[in-house]
């Protein structure tokens, strides 16, 4: 078992963990997801479950004490009659130092297991610079499976409780199923303590209703994952590997088709684990919501790993941009460039800092960082644009809102989108950069239509038209979906109410569907979820 | 009711031509984006003399006048001595 795509997990693991938790009591429910969740750790990481029972034990730690002091404190406000002020301020210096004390172990073990050689790296290569040079000889470790996913839900609980806005939690197991539940330990989506605990530890029945909507989602996304990005794995790896054997062409091809897989493997996988949740009951946050349909780069990000956004949003970009240094800079910037450009300053300062973590966050190579710091730029250049875009469209009498003008904005995203996924996926800044060179410079569109792309990678593992013809075929359903949720509808609301034949006439389609043209077998190599190394 | 007031006339400065009154999606349809939200808190900071912490940048309180002018008061409140 190395996944939620592994027969075995399909199969064995699930349908027992659902078989065990709907027999048993009520209240023992959250203990089978928890020991479901710890054996299906164990199962990928061995022992590197202590890393995620260390975080666990010093989130419910610090949580305790920092519930203990806002206890303190609301007591000795409510005694007081004067200097309230110097009263809270005096318990949110010691809450800070409890906080930043939890946030450290946790943020701590990340660095260790992701970043020790990226900073060793940088430290060697500052103290080069003055003519030191060390010899560093670190470990290489496995780190843990989802540790950049539970880590953030592990700072976010602190933060939460530090800011009042969830309770701190007496209850060990609560807390150590909210950072471990097994359908979001891999990839997310990354939730906060307000929105899955309680309903974690709920422990609702599995109803007929949620088995199917919960299964049917699942399939969806096995369809996802297995019909399109796994088959897109023959081209785009190649690709990617030995860029320099192909012209433009076939490299803009090999950026588009990895956007594509990219958004299949991780929207799939997103789809598994939000169907896993609702088996049990637990409604997870979407992390996707129709992404190629953005007319701007800000807007891709509002529906592509939104709870990465949210979490970024909410931790940092707000705290930075509203820090009393940045608030007096936008005071003064305001009075100096008006309401639209004054407060620009801060916005990019927080910002660069949003996107700087976005980047790290995904990796330590350099063509992460590059990519967080791409949006950067794209992004705030968008603000400073927007007015003069706005007055340009104005003197030309287009209209914003016309079909024309949107087609044309959510082209213009397209390719912002791919030209970034490009980088993201390039084997280090270099390749990326050289990838991106022959894409403009060596573009040969004839390599495209004269079957070039069906020799691309070793010989009968390629991309064939058979191949090509079923992923093109799946796009298209997934572009219909995708039209359908955009106008507001909720698919799995009207197929709940088709007749029942209907219904299972659709799960038995998508369940052919994904044993038929699934890319599984000797014909295909295992592909990893994505997201998971991240 | 004056806090509704100075509200409302320091959003029409940062968004002229919005409809606020009744709007209860200011931040979910992108009326208030992130940029406008800093503006209006250094705004709202300075007209009532409050400080308006991160934590207080949630969609509750940012996507409706009323959320904003409830904000407003508990934290004028709040901050008195």
């Amino acid at each position: 078992m190395t996944s939620y795509f592994s027969f075995i997990f399909l199969a064995a693991f699930l349908p027992t963990a659902v078989a065990v938790y709907a027999i048993a009591p009520r209240r023992a429910r959250w203990a089978v997801l928890l020991v479901a969740s710890y054996l299906f750790f164990f199962w990928l990481s061995r022992e590197l479950i202590l890393a995620l029972w260390v975080s666990t034990l010093a989130i419910y730690g610090t949580g305790l004490g920092l519930g203990a002091l806002i206890r303190q404190r609301d007591s000795a406000v409510k005694a007081a009659k004067s200097g309230k002020r110097e009263i809270r301020a005096r318990f949110a210096r010691k809450m800070k130092i409890v906080m930043a004390a939890g946030l450290l172990v946790n943020f701590g073990l990340l660095a260790a297991f992701k970043y020790l050689h990226f900073f060793a790296s940088v430290i060697d290569g500052a103290l080069g610079l003055v003519g030191i040079t060390l010899n560093t000889e670190l470990p290489v470790w496995a780190a843990p499976i989802g540790i950049s996913f539970y880590t953030l839900m592990a700072g976010s609980y602190l933060i939460d409780v530090y800011r009042g806005t969830v309770a701190a939690d007496r209850n060990l197991g609560r807390v150590a199923l909210f950072l471990g539940f097994f359908p979001q330990i891999m990839e997310g989506p990354i939730s906060r303590y307000g929105q899955t605990a309680d309903q974690l530890m709920a422990g609702h029945p599995v109803t007929r209703a949620n088995l199917y909507a919960g299964t049917l989602r699942m399939l969806w996304g096995l369809g996802k994952k297995m019909i399109v990005a796994d088959r897109l794995n023959a081209f785009v790896k190649p690709v990617f590997a030995d860029y320099t054997a192909y012209d433009g062409g076939i490299i803009a091809l090999g950026a588009v088709l990895y956007t594509v897989q990219l958004y299949c493997d991780f929207s799939g996988t997103m789809d598994v684990a939000l169907g896993m949740g609702r088996i049990f009951g637990v409604s997870l946050p979407e992390n996707f919501r129709q992404p190629f349909f953005s007319r701007t780069a800000a807007g891709f990000w509002q529906r592509w790993h939104i709870t990465l956004g949210t979490w970024l949003r909410d931790y940092i970009y707000y705290p930075v941009s509203l820090s009393k240094p940045l608030k007096k800079l936008t005071s003064k910037a305001r009075k100096r460039f008006g309401n639209r450009y004054g407060p620009l300053l801060a916005s990019s300062a927080a910002l660069f800092c949003v996107w700087f973590g976005n980047g790290l966050w995904h990796g330590a190579g350099s063509q992460y960082i590059f990519f967080g710091l791409y949006y950067f730029v794209l992004i705030v250049a968008g603000s400073l644009i927007e007015p003069t875009a706005v007055k340009v469209a104005e003197r030309l009498r287009i209209s914003r809102e016309s079909a024309g003008y949107r087609a044309f904005q959510i082209a213009r995203t397209l390719v912002i989108i791919v030209v970034g996924e490009l980088f993201f996926r390039a084997e280090g800044l270099d390749a990326g950069l050289a990838m991106f060179g022959a894409m403009v410079c060596d573009f040969n569109g004839a390599s495209l239509v004269d079957g070039s792309i069906f020799g691309v990678g070793a010989a009968g593992i390629g991309l064939d038209g058979h191949d090509l013809a079923i992923v093109l075929a799946w796009v298209a359903l997934m572009l219909v979906v995708g039209l359908i949720r955009e106008r507001g509808v909720s698919i799995t609301e009207r197929v709940a109410a088709w007749p029942l034949p209907a219904r299972w006439a659709l799960w038995y389609t998508l369940f052919l569907a994904v044993i038929i043209f699934g890319a599984y077998g000797t014909a295909y190599a295992p592909v990893d979820p994505m997201y998971a190394q991240f | 009711m004056e806090e509704r007031e100075t509200i409302l006339e320091i959003l029409d400065e940062l968004a002229p031509g919005a409809d606020f009154e009744g709007c209860t999606t200011l931040v979910d349809d992108r009326v208030l984006d992130s940029l406008t939200i800093v503006a209006l808190v250094a705004e709202l900071e300075d007209a009532f003399d409050i400080t308006i912490p991160a934590v207080e940048v949630v969609v509750e309180n940012f996507n409706s006048v009323d959320g904003l002018t409830a904000m407003v008061k508990r934290l004028v409140e709040d901050q008195l001595d």
